[in-house]
C-alpha cells in the first residue's frame, strides 16, 4: 500500500508500452478483433461512398470485400458466443470462415460482373 | 557448451526514477534446455547486479508469483525454459495494468481487489452438513474442467487490453473464478455472484489474449462466454424457492460516482445516438427519394416521326407502334407504344390518341366496322372525338402533342 510504505509506485504499464516485442507476439485472436474493428469503420466509409457515387465497380468491390470479411469474423463471434463451436477452435474458425468468405465473395463478384 | 544470451530487464527504482528504463545483461548459460528464466534471474542477481528485484516462491509453476512479460508475451519465469526462446535477446518487463513497485515486482492489490468482488469462495448458507457430491463424469464437472487450476498469477489480466479501457472490468482471472463457482450446483451464492459479474462479463472483446498466455492453459475466454450465457438465461431461470433472493448491489454502482469511465460511457452513448441518427437520415433520404423520386422526376420528351402525311388517309384511323428508348437511371429500356392517328375529312384535322384506356390502362383498338375505339378489358368505348361512349372510363382518351414539319408527322413521347 502506497500510503503505508511511502514507496512511490510507477503507474501501470499498458500493452506495448516500452515493449518492442509486443506486436510481433500478438496472436491471431487479437488480430481478428482489431481487423474486424477496422473493417467496421471501412464499411461505414465505403457505404457512404456507395450511396453518393452509385454503381462504381471499384467501390462496390471494396464494399463487398469489407462486408464479407467483417461478416466472416462476426459469424465466428456468434458461433463462439452461443457455444455452437467450442472456443478451442477459435483460430481454425478465423481461417475457415475467412476462406469461406473469400469463396462466397468470388462467386458473388463473378456473377455480378 | 555454454552459450551467451542477452537479457534486457526493465528497471524501476522508486526513489530515483519516474518512468523506468532497460538494463542489458549478458549471461553465459551452461545448458539452455535445463535452465529456466528464473534460474537466469538468480544468476544475474548473484553475479551481475544484486539490486535487481523480482518475485518468486515455489519455482515449479504452482504459486503464480513470477508472472512477467517475456518478449512481449506473459508467462511464468519458472516455467519458461531458455532453450524454448528462439529470439537471441530476451526482454523482461513487469506485467501490464499493475502499479510497479520495483523492477519486475508489481503491486497485486488491484488484482485481488477485483478477485474479491467476484466472491471467489464456495459458500452455501442454505444447506447444512456435507455438500452434495458431483460425479466426475457429469456434464457440470466437465464444463468446469481444469478452470479451477488457476494460480492467480495475473498473466491473463496483464494480457487483456480491456483492463486498460474499462477500469471497472473485473478481468479474466476473477471471471474465471466466478465461472467455476457459477457452474457448481452445490454453491449457494449464484445470484449474488452473477449480479457482480454481470456487467463485467460483457467487457470481453474475444481477443483470446488471456487464453493464449495462461501458464496453466486455462481459457478464461471460455469462462466469460459461460457467464454471458448465464446472464442471457437469467430472466428465464426458475428461482429455487428454498433459496430466498438476497439483495446484493453490484459493486460497480457504488464506485460509479466520480468515475471517469462513466462520462466516457455517456460520451459513447451520445456518439452512438448521433451515428444512429445520421445513418437513419442517410438511409431515409435514399428510400424517400427512391419512393417519391419517380413521380416528381421530369422525364425528357422526345419527338418521333410517325411517317409522311400522305400515309394517313382522310377520314381514317391508323394505329402505329412507336419504338423509342428511355433512360431509367443507368438502364436503357426500349418502349413500344401504339398511338392512333385520326385524320379528319378536312385534311388539316389531325388527332393523335394515346392508346391507353383511361379506365385501367389496357390498350384501346380501333374497330373499323363500328367506327369506335374499343377497350377489350371492360368494354370501354370512345368515339372519334375521344369522348366516352360506353363503359367505365372516367374521361376521354388522352391525346399526344404532335407537329407537322416538311410533310412529316411527329409525335411527342415521354
Amino acid at each position: 500500500m502506497e500510503q503505508e510504505t511511502g514507496i512511490k509506485y510507477r503507474e501501470p504499464l499498458t500493452k506495448g508500452e516500452l515493449d518492442v516485442q509486443r506486436w510481433r507476439n500478438t496472436q491471431v485472436g487479437m488480430w481478428a478483433w482489431i481487423w474486424q474493428r477496422i473493417s467496421a469503420v471501412a464499411i461505414i466509409v465505403f457505404l457512404g461512398l456507395h450511396l453518393t457515387l452509385t454503381y462504381k465497380p471499384v467501390i462496390q468491390f471494396l464494399l463487398l470485400a469489407t462486408v464479407t470479411f467483417h461478416a466472416a469474423l462476426g459469424l465466428r463471434i456468434i458461433l463462439l458466443d452461443f457455444n455452437i463451436v467450442n472456443v478451442k477452435y477459435q483460430k481454425a474458425l478465423i481461417a475457415g470462415l475467412v476462406a469461406l468468405g473469400i469463396v462466397i465473395f468470388i462467386i458473388i463478384w463473378t456473377r455480378i460482373y | 557448451m555454454s552459450q551467451k544470451r542477452i537479457i534486457n530487464i526493465f528497471r524501476y527504482d522508486p526513489t530515483t526514477e519516474e518512468k523506468g528504463h532497460y538494463d542489458r545483461f549478458e549471461v553465459a548459460i551452461a545448458d539452455e534446455s535445463k535452465t529456466t528464466l528464473l534460474d537466469v534471474l538468480f544468476q544475474i542477481q548473484k553475479t551481475e547486479d544484486s539490486t535487481i528485484a523480482f518475485r518468486y516462491a515455489c519455482r515449479v509453476s504452482m504459486c503464480g508469483s513470477c508472472g512477467m512479460v517475456i518478449n512481449g508475451h506473459e508467462g511464468l519465469a519458472c516455467k519458461t525454459i531458455i532453450g524454448d526462446i528462439k529470439a537471441k535477446e530476451i526482454t523482461l518487463r513487469p506485467m501490464n495494468h499493475f502499479p510497479i513497485v520495483k523492477d519486475l515486482v508489481v503491486d497485486m492489490d488491484p488484482f485481488f481487489d477485483k478477485f474479491k468482488q467476484a466472491l471467489p469462495y464456495f459458500d452455501n448458507p442454505h444447506t447444512a452438513g456435507a455438500p452434495a457430491i458431483i460425479r466426475p463424469d457429469s456434464k457440470e464437472r466437465e464444463d468446469i474442467g481444469l478452470s479451477t487450476e488457476c494460480i492467480a498469477c495475473g498473466c491473463c489480466v496483464s494480457s487483456c487490453t480491456m483492463m486498460y479501457h474499462h477500469p471497472e472490468y473485473l478481468g479474466p482471472a476473477a471471471l474465471n473464478r466466478a465461472f467455476t463457482l457459477l457452474a457448481d450446483s452445490r454453491d449457494g451464492l449464484y445470484d449474488q455472484r452473477l449480479i457482480r459479474v454481470m456487467s463485467s462479463c460483457y467487457n470481453c472483446r474475444l481477443e483470446f489474449n488471456c487464453t493464449d498466455v495462461c501458464p496453466k492453459e486455462i481459457s478464461p475466454t471460455r469462462a466469460i462466454k459461460y457467464i454471458q450465457r448465464c446472464a442471457l438465461k437469467e430472466p428465464f431461470r426458475k428461482i429455487d424457492p428454498r433459496q430466498p433472493a438476497v439483495e446484493v448491489h453490484p459493486v460497480i454502482e457504488e464506485q460509479a460516482a466520480g468515475n471517469p469511465e462513466f462520462s466516457r460511457r455517456r460520451f459513447l452513448k451520445r456518439v452512438t445516438y448521433g451515428l444512429g441518427a445520421a445513418t437513419a437520415l442517410a438511409l431515409g433520404g435514399v428510400l424517400a427519394s427512391a419512393t417519391i423520386g419517380p413521380s416528381i422526376r421530369r422525364t425528357p420528351k422526345q419527338w418521333l416521326r410517325l411517317g409522311g402525311l400522305e400515309a394517313f388517309a382522310p377520314g381514317q384511323v391508323k394505329t402505329i407502334s412507336v419504338h423509342y428508348d428511355v433512360m431509367d437511371g443507368f438502364y436503357k429500356s426500349q418502349k413500344i407504344k401504339p398511338v392512333m392517328v385520326y385524320r379528319g375529312l378536312d385534311s388539316n384535322d389531325l388527332v393523335v390518341y394515346n392508346s391507353r384506356c383511361t379506365h385501367l390502362g389496357c390498350t384501346v383498338h380501333w374497330d373499323d366496322t363500328k367506327h369506335i375505339f374499343l377497350c377489350a378489358c371492360h368494354g370501354g368505348a370512345f368515339d372519334l372525338n375521344g369522348d366516352v361512349k360506353a363503359g367505365p372510363p372516367p374521361r376521354p382518351l388522352d391525346k399526344h402533342n404532335f407537329k407537322v414539319a416538311d410533310g412529316n408527322l411527329y409525335v411527342e413521347m415521354s
